[in-house]
């Protein structure tokens, strides 16, 4: 394999399995909250954001 | 019960994770651009150079993931009789940044073969650098594997924070691996007390590629850990609901 043809793969692969790692994390918190019914995953006021960085 | 569960619920996305999966995306753009078009070719390994901007933040972030781990483990095993969750936050914020510590590790193999394959002229060797990262992997494979097991969910959490810390033994083998032996991998190309091994365009490169792939990293831990929690908070409800219908049940037959 050429120089650039490994460089492409590699920057390909790793863009791909954090493409997909996200979208599956994304995807499983919306499908859970779906089952418990909390719906829309929005927090609206600043004061419920700034309480997310104390508990993620 | 139910409402109080839904109470505490913390969604998977609010505004400020969206600004910086927002940010994550631009600054991979940027880092994209500066990595394959803008940084110089290397005199000797040619344009296989631009695997160093993606192959090393990988590992510096996976034993930055790792240190949150252990950290948060340990935390854990110190705070959960002190605290009213029993340290459950610590517990997940160890699981989420385990999680993509080995997804980075994963990365850091991946392009290090391909690198490999370019510039020694094959995809593995049973080096130290090399043969420590693998078991690095294997070992956090293993943490994650043990954090799925059935168990009280405290009896699991102090279990997979004791393999939290015996795993973390490894990252400072696996960095200094390069000095300790003879291996083909090359040495450490930033390191503390050393003068880099590389400057100029390539050295301000692989610093901005490092703190993109840490907002990446930071997006993705928090994201998980969410994640963590509405896994816990389903368990409780289907114990909950389970609960509620043997004590039913109970009633209906006396």
């Amino acid at each position: 394999m050429s120089e650039v043809a490994t460089v492409v793969t590699g920057w390909g692969i790793t863009f791909i399995v954090i493409a997909t790692y996200s979208i599956w994390v994304v995807s499983r918190g919306k499908i859970i909250g779906q089952e418990l019914g909390i719906g829309e995953m929005e927090q609206l006021d600043a004061r419920k954001d700034a309480g997310a960085t104390t508990d993620l | 019960m139910t409402s109080a569960i839904h109470g505490n619920a913390k969604m998977t996305a609010t505004a400020t994770t969206r600004v910086l999966g927002v940010l994550a995306i631009a600054a991979t753009a940027l880092m994209t651009v500066l990595g394959l078009l803008v940084s110089p070719a290397d005199v000797i390994q040619g344009e296989a150079v631009r695997m160093l901007y993606i192959h090393v933040p990988s590992i510096w972030i996976a034993y930055g993931a790792f240190v949150l781990t252990s950290v948060s483990s340990v935390l854990f095993l110190r705070r959960r009789k002190r605290r009213e969750d029993q340290g459950r936050h610590y517990d997940r914020l160890a699981g989420s940044a385990a999680e993509v510590g080995v997804v980075f590790t994963g990365i850091t193999l991946v392009t290090g073969m391909l690198w490999g394959k370019v510039t020694w002229g094959t995809y593995w060797q049973w080096d130290a650098r090399l043969t420590t990262t693998v078991l690095l992997f294997v070992t956090y494979l293993g943490y994650l594997a043990l954090r799925r097991l059935p168990a009280e969910p405290i009896i699991r959490s102090r279990r997979a924070a004791v393999m939290a810390l015996i795993s973390f033994i490894n990252v400072p083998i696996v960095h200094y691996s390069v000095d300790w032996w003879r291996t083909l991998h090359q040495k450490a190309s930033l390191s503390v007390g050393r003068r880099p091994e590389i400057t100029g365009e390539m050295y301000w490169t692989l610093l901005y590629s490092a703190l993109t792939v840490t907002i990446v990293a930071a997006w993705l831990i928090i994201h998980r850990y969410r994640v963590i929690r509405l896994e816990e908070l389903r368990d409780e409800e289907a114990l909950a609901a389970l609960i509620s219908s043997r004590l039913k049940k109970d009633d209906g037959s006396n």
